[in-house]
């Protein structure tokens, strides 16, 4: 087999293999979240839940998931608050606005959107990654992280940090041949495709359950959440 | 044996309320920089998401094919015996269920209410610390967890309502507002019945206290057995029946007001009609309709700050109220702790730890966090209007020697009341 047709391989046939996964997978935990039963809130609320979800939202989503909300918390773990927030801001942009992505966004959804220039990309992606390296040392150090951390942290980490750092080494031509690089990247991918849907990676997901909970739970005692 | 029962019950606790929070989380440990109790101990084991351990992995285990294959790759463990006498340590002794960390959480999750579903777990499998299951029981076989009977109940408020002079209706058909007091002020605030039944009378509010429901604490909804938190909540919902009140008013209780006001709805039928209040939410309001007047500066003197109770202010909305009343009995002495409202540093002394010996330890070294922030201020005097926090802090400042005077809210604004002279 050459590069060639790993290259297409993991293009073609594996990536469509790996989406397909990837939805079925989701759509089944979703699933199954959803048919666990949702006991009614019979308790007559104070404040508004609905302005408890936005604010929860607005606190969460639209400004910056690691902004230290609560005075006092932000000094005793930095490095999670700064590298985590850093890491899902660069990760986002270069998923959604990177040009090259935009495309295969656009081949599965059938449009497209502006993009950042790749020179501003390149450097939310090195952030990124650079992020994930001290969140991998901050885990090792950290007394509450060894703790909480399993082997399941310590492989969703690799398997979050492969496309990454591959996609990266691919757009600056270093070590290898193109091809090589260009297999290696979709290779990730389709390897954090299959993975999320058994492992945490998909709290992308439930994050909507929680902060609407949040919302819900703080809104209805009339409390800023 | 016992464990099979814990499991069970996580099982049976596990609703998709519980389950998509336990999926969202991605243990990244934040949660412990907002917990008073590892910030005080450095613990890593009293970190809020640690606390729930035993109730993520019967969920996963239990519920998701992920779990199952860690379970059978040897890569997570299954629930042991031993495991419960850990975590009935750690989820007893060093949680307050005051559900700061949900704020922390980037997920926001509401953490709190999960720590309550292990202890639900707990609970069934008999795990729970003895001198707070022996609290529990006193509360069912004599209707206080500090072991005040009928005869006790009613000799104690006769006496405050001789020495305090001040009239506490008893049993009066009809009236409004059901008053329901804890044993902790029958038995070591009575100042505070005193204060509450005069604000009462003079805000005009017709008022009754009943005989039959006459605890509002509820040591069930500690422990975490639900049967026993629906039979005392049946005995104050019961009792206000009875006498035909439309509003219960509970006093200077945090977890009562939240078994009442927000836990009782969704674990049994309450009667139609009747609204459960709070003392710091209708003070406010009594306040602002003009219904009772306050002497402006009347506590003036030193520096006054207010303690926020997790259950009542972040947990029970009654935030501005006490600031609201402060500002008039002490508009510059009055001066705010940081973090403060709800973000507020609970106590140390609520969720049951009070009344658990093997609590002792932690619990005084969380309130040498509420130290500091007083000690920030300058702080000579501390409001509150929660009687466990109360209890705690009189506790506190005694065992560490701090001179700072503690004070309930009511007992302030019954003591700065206006009085209008009635001409007889």
């Amino acid at each position: 087999m050459t590069w060639d047709e790993i290259l297409r391989f993991s293009r073609g046939p594996l990536f469509n293999a790996a989406l397909l996964v990837f939805i079925a997978g989701m759509a089944y935990r979703l699933i199954s979240i959803l048919l666990l039963g949702w006991g009614r809130d019979r308790v007559p609320a104070m404040g508004s839940k609905a302005a408890g979800v936005v604010k929860s939202y607005l606190k969460g989503i639209l400004i910056w998931p690691f902004i230290p909300w609560v005075k006092g918390t932000f000094a005793r773990n930095p490095i999670m608050y700064i590298a985590g927030g850093l890491f899902h801001l660069g990760l986002l942009a270069t998923i959604i606005l990177g040009t090259p992505h935009m495309l295969v966004w656009k081949s599965l959804l059938g449009f497209g959107w502006p993009t950042l220039p790749l020179p501003i990309i390149d450097w939310l992606a090195a952030v990124a990654i650079v992020a994930m390296l001290a969140l991998f040392i901050n885990r090792l150090v950290n007394p509450v992280l060894q703790l909480i951390t399993g082997p399941a942290e310590w492989v969703n980490w690799w398997i979050v940090f492969l496309p990454m750092v591959s996609g990266y080494i691919m757009t600056h031509h270093l070590f290898f041949s193109y091809e090589v690089l260009f297999s290696l990247h979709m290779l990730a991918v389709d390897l954090l495709l299959i993975w999320i849907p058994f492992s945490r990676i998909s709290h992308f997901v439930f994050y909507f359950f929680s902060r609407t909970v949040h919302g819900v739970e703080f809104g209805k005692r009339g409390v800023t959440p | 044996m016992s464990t099979e029962l814990a499991l069970n019950t996580f099982v049976k606790e596990t609703g998709g309320w519980v389950a998509s929070q336990l999926e969202a989380c991605t243990r990244c440990g934040m949660c412990a920089d907002a917990c008073h109790f590892y910030q005080a101990t450095d613990k890593p084991e009293y970190s809020p998401v640690w606390k729930f351990e035993p109730l993520r992995r019967a969920y996963e285990q239990r519920f998701t094919f992920a779990g199952r294959l860690k379970l059978a790759l040897g890569l997570d463990r299954a629930v042991s015996n031993d495991d419960l006498a850990t975590w009935s340590e750690i989820d007893y002794t060093a949680c307050t269920l005051c559900n700061r960390c949900s704020m922390v959480c980037p997920m926001g999750i509401d953490l709190g209410p999960i720590i309550h579903g292990v202890r639900i777990g707990l609970s069934a499998a008999g795990m729970v610390p003895a001198d707070l299951l022996d609290a529990t029981q006193k509360q069912v076989d004599v209707g206080s967890p500090l072991g005040v009977d009928d005869d006790a109940w009613e000799s104690r408020i006769e006496w405050v309502s001789d020495d305090w002079e001040v009239d506490i209706p008893v049993d009066v058909q009809g009236a409004d507002t059901m008053v329901v007091f804890t044993s902790i002020e029958i038995m070591k605030f009575p100042d505070n019945i005193a204060a509450i039944a005069k604000i009462m009378n003079a805000s005009g509010e017709s008022w009754t206290v009943s005989s039959k429901g006459r605890e509002v604490v509820n040591f069930g909804l500690f422990e975490g057995d639900m049967d026993k938190t629906r039979l005392f909540l049946k005995r104050v919902f019961d009792a206000a029946v009875e006498l035909g009140v439309k509003h219960i008013m509970v006093t200077e209780c945090g977890h009562a007001y939240e078994a009442l006001r927000w836990t009782a709805p969704n674990i049994m039928d309450v009667p139609d009609g009747i609204d459960v209040t709070h003392i710091a939410g209708k003070m406010g309001e009594f306040l602002s309709t003009g219904r009772i007047k306050l002497r402006p500066g009347a506590f003036d003197t030193g520096t006054l700050t207010f303690h926020d109770a997790c259950k009542i202010q972040r947990k029970g909305g009654h935030i501005q109220e006490p600031r609201q009343i402060l500002n008039v009995l002490a508009p510059n002495a009055f001066k705010e702790m940081s973090p403060n409202m709800e973000q507020g540093i609970c106590c140390g002394g609520g969720g049951g730890t009070i009344s658990i010996s093997d609590a002792d330890e932690n619990r005084f070294a969380a309130f040498e966090l509420k130290i500091d922030q007083m000690n920030k201020v300058g702080a000579t005097d501390v409001a509150m209007v929660c009687s466990n926090c109360r209890l705690q802090f009189v506790d506190g400042v005694q065992h560490f020697g701090v001179d700072v005077k503690v004070h309930g809210l009511s007992q302030m604004v019954a003591d700065a009341l206006v009085v209008e002279e009635k001409t007889s």
